[in-house]
């Protein structure tokens, strides 16, 4: 008994103090395991550069890398939301990736100071069910706050990036008053009801609980490859010459400004942007590429066939307090 | 003598120093916020949060009331088959953390959950079904993960109470009713308070649930005021008003108590189990199967189930062992070390029990009014700042988990140590033993089941806490809290289970060890 006792309290010791990192390589990941497993697997397979994940959440990550400045293991640094990248790089927490390695990345999907670079888009669409003949004629996402749609629309709950990210392209395209009306619509609308899983709107309008949500392209893709019978449609929101176009956001990464495997971190950044690395995000979420020519999947609609509200990434950083602030004052759940 | 008493007292100053870390953060923050951003903080957000938090706290006290104080009377008054069984079945809900909870009820109420079809069935088709994301269902989960708490400790009263008071009331003339209401329940008076006490201030520090639920309690509130806004003092700021908050309950737990405290002494007789008639019996084991369905047996199902999926799929490959080892070092190194971290604290308090000693016990509560990202974050702040070399250490966490599970160990150790007189101390010194080797042989013994309690009760919370091990765990190093946390928000059941399984049958042994001993001492 006694024994046992000291050998547990050594091996505790031995866990207290040896813990040295075994990796070359060091990402605080705010993505799903299941979407940057397979590039860095790749990356390891093609460089032998052993790399540690450490997943949370974006916002987490990005205020625990603040926090810990000169102190932090992170190299790189990844987000599914444009938002963070911005707002990490207003707070001087990463260093400018080489021009060379991200030009290939149109402008609008990184940085001005090229301090972090995106690497997978998705747009914010909306999905209909096809049976409910009274909202076949939905065109844009304002039309949800129309009071014809109480109780048949499915959003998320306030605090999900994705749509915060949203509620800021609308604000610089069509205004800080028209989004908070937009807002007290959908307020009235859901009823106190949200949802806190995009796949789960997606399987309320199939299941007709639900006519129609406000949800990004791939969760509906992904819920048509498991059941393609499914009676929903996506609808490309605000198109036309009037519409602002549909809202983008992109999932990014970046080289932390205390990254002690600095060389290691801008190769896994360039195999990322690489075609190789760009076709892998493509297949495992069915998300867009962001380098020009490397092709989504197959039945997503090809972005240049519709047009993309005119609204830079590094907005969404700017501007997100601000967009918090209207969704506190409208009292969104 | 004196000597011994500078060694208690210097240890014990160190632990309350260490102890301290969270609130000095809290209360250096919130100093630098202005007059106007007080100001607004208290007409944006307090009245809300007031208002939910407030609600909350009443509804699962109610709640864990009905559910502990009906089952704690069932089991301590009645004689029935599968009683012992029954007792085990009441605590078995404290090993499943909140917001496993959360998470199963909410993918069992959704449309093709099971609950959600058997709405569908009883209900139609059309009638919508009831949502857990408002004050209710936050309530119903943390009533059914707290209620045990208020079991354990008045089901404790009620084998130590004294049959003759009740006797002398039935003589009287009272019904079985009206003594019940009139004479046992004002005597469980500081047992229910204590319970109730214990469950709300869980409600206040919860993280897990009222995440999941999106239920903004001042918890929850402080999370987002710091991680989405990176407003740490406005996150300081509502901090204050919930400690004040939590200071607030527990004197008024500590005024239920002092007024009412009776006695009883050891030979009074004590009160005998009537037999339960046959009608009776199944009368009670409809109550308590039900409370058992839904706080233990509905829930494992599903751990179960999904567990046995992921099992044939072969997806738990080495990495989940990992997180298994992962979990018990960090639990097994803070039970250990807080429950040596009070034992100090403890005897100094028993030695003296003046203001200061009983200042120094109400610091080492800061674990228990202050929320868990709030401890997290101090800690960090404090080690960047002060000690930057031990950062990102396993160290580091266990020094949060110290802090956080530090109340739960003095209040246990408290208890035993009001056993050891000075006398017997000194007795032992008398006899030739060494300081040292009285601690070792005199004391120790003494305080052995204390000391047991503490360890246990630690670990438990420690294997089940989520929001410090979330911002302080070294780089890639995973517990099974934290991946169940990240499989379930990506909605993947098959790995989530699984994780949540090996927290409940991890907490079983020593619970069962706790329970023994627990058992031997009241016998």
């Amino acid at each position: 008994m006694k024994k046992s006792l000291f050998t547990t309290l050594y091996i505790c010791l031995l866990g207290l103090t040896g813990q040295a990192l075994a990796s070359d390589l060091v990402i605080y990941s705010g993505r799903s395991d299941k979407f940057v497993k397979p590039v860095v697997e790749a990356f390891t397979k093609q460089t032998g550069i052993k790399v540690t994940l450490h997943t949370g959440s974006s916002t987490a990550l990005l205020n625990k890398l603040k926090l810990e400045a000169a102190r932090t293991d992170a190299d790189v640094y990844i987000s599914n939301d444009a938002g963070n990248l911005q707002k990490g790089s207003e707070l001087n927490l990463f260093l400018p990736l080489d021009d060379g390695m991200v030009n290939a990345i149109p402008k609008n999907y990184r940085a001005a100071d090229n301090s972090w670079v995106g690497l997978s888009a998705r747009a914010r669409v909306l999905v209909v069910n096809k049976n409910d003949t009274t909202v076949q004629s939905i065109k844009s996402v304002f039309d949800l706050a129309d009071p014809k749609l109480a109780g048949k629309i499915g959003i998320t709950h306030s605090s999900n990036e994705s749509y915060i990210a949203g509620a800021t392209v609308y604000m610089r395209a069509r205004g800080e008053q028209a989004v908070k009306e937009w807002l007290q619509g959908m307020k009235k609308n859901a009823g106190g009801s949200v949802f806190n899983k995009h796949s789960k709107i997606v399987r309320a309008v199939a299941d007709g609980k639900k006519s129609v949500g406000l949800v990004n392209h791939y969760y509906i893709y992904r819920h048509l490859a498991k059941k393609p019978n499914a009676p929903i449609k996506v609808v490309l929101p605000d198109q036309g010459k009037d519409g602002m176009g549909v809202a983008w956001n992109v999932a990014g990464a970046a080289v932390t400004k205390h990254a002690k495997h600095k060389d290691a971190a801008n190769k896994l950044i360039a195999f990322m942007v690489s075609e190789e690395g760009q076709k892998i995000f493509a297949q495992v979420n069915r998300e867009y590429p962001t380098r020009p020519g490397v092709p989504a999947a197959e039945q997503v609609p090809l972005a240049s066939s519709y047009s993309v509200a005119d609204v830079p990434m590094s907005d969404l950083g700017k501007y997100r307090n601000a967009t918090l602030d209207l969704i506190e004052s409208v009292g969104m759940p | 003598m004196l000597q011994r008493l500078t060694t208690r007292s210097f240890l014990s100053t160190s632990v309350v120093l260490l102890a301290s870390i969270p609130l000095l953060f809290v209360l250096f923050q919130s100093v630098q916020l202005q007059p106007a951003q007080w100001l607004n903080l208290w007409s944006a957000r307090l009245p809300g949060l007031l208002w939910n938090t407030l609600s909350l706290s009443v509804l699962v006290a109610l709640g864990s009331f009905a559910l502990g104080v009906s089952a704690a009377w069932l089991i301590t008054r009645r004689e029935f088959v599968g009683r012992r069984l029954a007792i085990w079945l009441m605590i078995l809900p404290l090993t499943i953390p909140t917001y496993v909870f959360a998470h199963i009820y909410t993918t069992l109420t959704e449309r093709d959950g099971w609950l959600g079809q058997l709405w569908v069935l009883i209900a139609g088709p059309n009638v919508p079904h009831p949502e857990l994301y408002n004050v209710f269902g936050t309530a119903f989960i943390l009533s059914l993960a707290g209620f045990s708490y208020v079991f354990l400790l008045v089901s404790d009263a009620l084998t130590r109470s004294r049959a003759d008071i009740e006797e002398a009331a039935r003589l009287h003339g009272l019904g079985p009713r009206q003594v019940f209401w009139r004479i046992s329940l004002p005597m469980l008076r500081p047992a229910i308070a204590a319970g109730l006490a214990l469950v709300v201030l869980h409600v206040l520090s919860d993280f897990g649930a009222v995440s999941m639920l999106r239920y903004q309690t001042f918890t929850l509130s402080i999370y987002l005021q710091m991680s989405g806004r990176f407003d740490m003092q406005a996150a300081a700021g509502l901090s204050l008003v919930l400690v004040l908050l939590s200071l607030t309950f527990l004197v008024l737990e500590r005024f239920f108590r002092d007024r009412q405290r009776y006695y009883s002494s050891g030979n009074a007789k004590k009160i005998s189990r009537h037999k339960a008639t046959p009608k009776e019996q199944v009368l009670i084991w409809l109550w308590l199967g039900g409370i058992t369905f839904f706080a233990f047996a509905l829930p494992m199902a599903w751990m179960l189930i999904w567990s046995w999926e992921s099992w044939q799929q072969a997806l738990l490959g080495s990495q989940f062992w990992e997180y298994v080892r992962n979990s018990l070092v960090v639990s097994v190194s803070s039970a250990t070390l807080a429950t040596a971290a009070a034992l100090p604290l403890a005897l100094f308090h028993a030695r003296l029990r003046n203001k200061l000693s009983q200042t120094y016990i109400h610091m080492a509560s800061i674990g228990f009014v202050l929320p868990g990202p709030v401890i997290a974050l101090g800690i960090l702040t404090f080690v960047l700042t002060m000690v930057p070399a031990i950062y990102g250490t396993l160290l580091v966490l266990v020094l949060a988990m110290l802090i956080r599970f530090l109340p739960l160990s003095v209040q246990a150790q408290e208890a035993a140590v009001q056993q050891l007189t000075p006398s017997i101390e000194e007795a032992g010194r008398s006899l030739g033993a060494s300081p040292f080797e009285n601690i070792r042989r005199v004391v120790i013994p003494m305080l052995k089941t204390g000391m047991v309690s503490a360890w246990v009760l630690v670990f438990i919370d420690t294997l089940k806490e989520l929001p410090a091990t979330l911002l302080l765990r070294p780089t890639g190093f995973d517990t099974l809290p934290v991946r169940i946390w990240i499989e379930a928000s990506e909605e993947m059941l098959e790995l989530a289970a699984p994780a949540a399984l090996m927290l409940v049958l991890g907490t079983l042994p020593v619970l069962w060890f706790l329970m023994r001993q627990h058992d031997a001492a009241t016998k």
